[in-house]
């Protein structure tokens, strides 16, 4: 019989705890509302604020933190220490240390509005504690009182526990009343878990006063009900309760059987379990799985940028230097272009060098060759006291010397020119006057070819020059009209003064005159001399080329005008007002 | 008139013996021909130079332009001066040119282009430039000669030796105890020029030499002057009786 009794008692607790959790759930909204309106006038205690929007949420620990800071405030009122105790005691109790939490809840004050609530919990207490008597005087005390003042606590549930506690008390007659009451309220609720514990509870109930009979449809019936739902534990009890009443009733292999499907419950419970727990370790692999996938994931995003990164910067470091590879060897073919065209321009400058050597060289060599004959003629007449030829000779030599001299004259100032080391400042000059001083020097040739000099310059003009220029363009030109005039030929100079800025001077000569392209190469702007047609007349156009880098170093104008066999023209224009105004 | 005294400073023989050719024949004075810069300032100071001509190069040297630069720092000493040189090396003109007023003839040269610098010296030195060259006039008046250009030369009259100048036009006669001669000046020129402490018009055309005056006839507008000359003084130019020394 021992064996029987607690074979069937331990299904009991459980019933007990699932039903005062599933009231509580379900009838929270309706004291929440009440704590709520009952507790706003403790709304400036922060802490207390707190412990009491974590209760309602149902965070315990949280809640036991925040009114253990309450508690210590030494200015708690009576009925603020109440809330604090019953929230403490609650949590205490939901964390299942019922000693803890029949301590905070016998200091609340007996006359606190939620008193009630206070012993309901007690009671709980005492009847987890197997204290069921304790359990019993609490259940006892509320029991009568409305649904209204009990905040949600369900009567049957009172009326379960109270039918526990009597069950567990074996006052079965006390028992009894109770359990029926609640059966009835929870099949009106249909609540099938509440049922199958009531079921059991009933049917233990009469198993224990030996009444077979009646016990064992309720058993059945606990197991009946226990199929249609899917909770474990309930299938397992009623199927073991069943077992132990088959093995009672010594139909053994009816009694195996219910014990074999407990045992599968168990087993499938433990499967459940461990289903679960594989379930979870499964999860568990799998988000570390997961988050394996994802930092290798990020791992390679971190590789690819990076590796994009690189890229990016490569590309433009590529660039840069593509961009200063274009932009140098652009700037080496530009140097490398005015280079050439530079060594160019000096490779012509050299060549027109050194055909200037050349020819001035022969010339040179040609006069003193000249000189050296005419030397050896004089010497020999000498001798012979041959006096008038020497006369006639004297001339030729001193004319080989004037155009020696001249060219030499030419090429220095030619040089000078050239270094720019020549003194130039440039004043006004009498056209007049120069023109006389310089003819002055050719008077003595002109004479010899008979040829007539007329300076028709009026003596009012002036323009502004470098004196030294001036003489040596004048010399050249004066020079070149001897030169290329026929004897008894003329030579006229004069001025045309008619232009507002320009002051032309015109040296004419009658002479042989030159053809059109002689005279624009003449006007060349190039060094690039030519040996002249006429071979016996010697000349380099040295002379010609000074005079015109002369003209154009005064800021004046060059040109020719000329008919072959009747003259030429040289006309010289030169500014009349001082440079820079 | 007289003959413009030249100072000749070069160093070559050949080439001062040229020169003084040159200016021989165009009746030119040669007061000396100095070697050396030592002997050219010896010559300037103790002969009565009119015109230097100054070869740059003395010996190698600038000594020239030296020359021309000590010559320079005594104002009344200085007198104009031609420099010559064979170069036109920028430096040595740049510095040659410092010695305002600064002319120069670049070797070789011919007569006319040394006779040109000589009267472009005296212009220039003067302050009176193109004078010799233009057809108006041929006079540069210093503080005490005309320098009256005559042919292709130069010549000068002391103005004390001037008794009077008598005004025709654009010309001037100029009359002197010795001669009588022509120049072309302008009036106004004349006037500028001449020191009026030492020279008065008395007429519209006459301008006297205050140190001829021998006597004044008011009552027949008369000035007698040294030498018998005589010159109209009209109403206008009466007041020239009080600027004269007379006995008291």
């Amino acid at each position: 019989m021992g064996i029987r009794t607690k074979a069937i008692f331990f299904p009991l607790f459980l019933t007990i705890s699932t039903l005062l959790f599933s009231q509580q759930k379900t009838n929270t909204s309706l004291f929440e509302k009440e704590i709520k309106k009952r507790s706003t006038q403790f709304s400036d205690k922060p802490n207390f604020n707190k412990a009491q929007s974590f209760y309602l949420a149902k965070e315990w620990d949280s809640t036991l933190v925040y009114t253990m800071k309450q508690l210590n405030v030494t200015t708690n009122t009576e009925e603020l220490k109440n809330y604090c105790h019953l929230f403490r005691g609650h949590s205490f109790f939901q964390k299942k240390t019922l000693k803890e939490a029949k301590r905070e809840l016998l200091m609340v004050s007996k006359t606190f509005y939620f008193y009630n609530r206070v012993k309901m919990i007690l009671g709980t207490i005492a009847l987890e504690q197997s204290k069921f008597k304790d359990a019993t005087h609490y259940f006892k005390e509320i029991e009568h009182l409305s649904t209204y003042e009990l905040y949600g606590i369900k009567k049957s549930n009172i009326e379960h526990n109270l039918g526990i506690c009597y069950l567990h008390l074996k006052e079965f007659d006390a028992a009894e009343p109770y359990l029926i009451k609640s059966l009835k309220l929870q099949e009106e609720q249909k609540d099938t878990l509440g049922l199958i514990g009531t079921y059991g509870n009933i049917a233990s109930l009469y198993y224990e006063q030996y009444k077979d009979q009646q016990a064992i449809p309720y058993f059945e019936k606990a197991y009946r009900l226990s199929k249609t739902t899917t909770d474990y534990t309930a299938k397992q009890n009623t199927a073991r309760n069943m077992a132990v009443v088959e093995e009672n009733r010594k139909n053994l292999s009816q009694s195996l059987v219910y014990r074999k499907e407990y045992e599968k419950w168990r087993d499938s419970l433990n499967d459940q379990n461990k289903i679960w727990e594989v379930a979870e370790l499964e999860k568990q692999f799998a988000v570390k799985q997961k988050q394996k996938e994802v930092q290798v994931l990020q791992a390679e995003n971190k590789i690819k940028i990076a590796e994009r990164n690189g890229f990016l910067y490569s590309a433009i470091v590529l660039l840069v230097v593509l961009a200063a590879g274009v932009y140098f060897y652009r700037e080496k073919v530009k140097t490398n272009a005015i280079i050439t065209k530079q060594k160019e321009t000096l490779d012509e400058l050299n060549a027109t060098k050194d055909k200037l050597f050349s020819i001035v060289s022969h010339d040179l060599r040609s006069s003193v060759h000249a000189l050296k004959t005419s030397n050896t003629k004089l010497v020999d007449n000498l001798e012979n006291k041959n006096l008038e030829v020497l006369d006639g000779l004297l001339q030729n030599n001193s004319a080989i010397v004037n155009g020696a001299y001249n060219l030499l004259d030419n090429l220095l100032h030619w040089a000078l020119l050239q270094t720019q080391q020549s003194y130039f400042e440039i004043t006004s000059i009498r056209l007049f006057f120069i023109v006389e001083q310089i003819a002055y020097n050719y008077k003595p040739l002109m004479l010899e070819k008979n040829v007539d000099f007329k300076n028709k310059v009026s003596k009012s003009d002036m323009v502004y020059a470098d004196q030294e220029s001036l003489k040596i363009i004048l010399r050249n030109l004066i020079d070149n009209a001897i030169k290329f005039s026929n004897p008894d030929g003329e030579i006229k100079i004069y001025s045309r003064n008619t232009d507002d800025i320009y002051c032309e001077l015109i040296v004419e000569d009658s002479g042989v005159g030159m053809n059109e392209n002689t005279r624009l190469d003449l006007l060349k702007d190039s060094v690039l001399l030519s040996k002249k047609e006429n071979e016996n007349t010697i000349g380099t156009g040295l002379g010609l080329q000074l005079c015109k880098s002369m003209i154009k170093k005064n800021k004046g104008k060059f040109s020719v005008k000329s008919e072959l066999g009747k003259g030429t023209k040289m006309i010289v224009s030169l500014p009349k007002t001082p440079p820079n105004g | 008139m007289d003959n413009v005294n030249i100072l000749i400073i070069e160093d070559t023989p050949e080439e001062s013996d040229a020169l003084s050719n040159v200016l021989l024949a165009n009746n030119y004075n040669i007061v000396g021909v100095a070697r050396s810069l030592k002997e050219a300032l010896t010559m300037f100071y103790n002969a009565k130079v009119d015109i230097a001509i100054v070869d740059v190069f003395l010996d190698g040297t600038p000594d020239g332009i030296t020359f021309a630069e000590t010559i320079n720092i005594v104002p009344d000493a200085r007198r104009p001066f031609v420099f010559l040189t064979s170069s036109t090396d920028r430096q040595i003109f740049e510095r040659a040119k410092l010695t305002q007023p600064f002319s120069y003839l670049i070797k070789p040269f011919n007569e006319l282009e040394i006779l040109y610098a000589i009267e472009m010296a005296v212009e220039k030195f003067y302050g009176q430039t193109d004078v010799f060259l233009s057809e108006e006039e041929d006079t540069v008046i210093s503080t005490e000669y005309l320098f009256i250009k005559k042919g292709k030369a130069l010549k000068k009259v002391f103005l004390s030796d001037i008794i009077y100048i008598e005004v025709e036009e654009k010309y001037c006669n100029i009359i002197t105890e010795k001669e009588k001669f022509v120049i072309l000046i302008s009036l106004t020129k004349i006037l500028e020029l001449l020191d009026n402490s030492d020279f008065c018009r008395t007429h519209r055309n006459y301008i006297v030499n205050i140190e001829k005056i021998t006597e004044i006839i008011p009552g027949d507008n008369l000035i007698l002057l040294s030498g018998n000359h005589k010159a109209t003084l009209s109403d206008t130019y009466k007041n020239i009786i009080k600027k004269v020394r007379t006995l008291k």
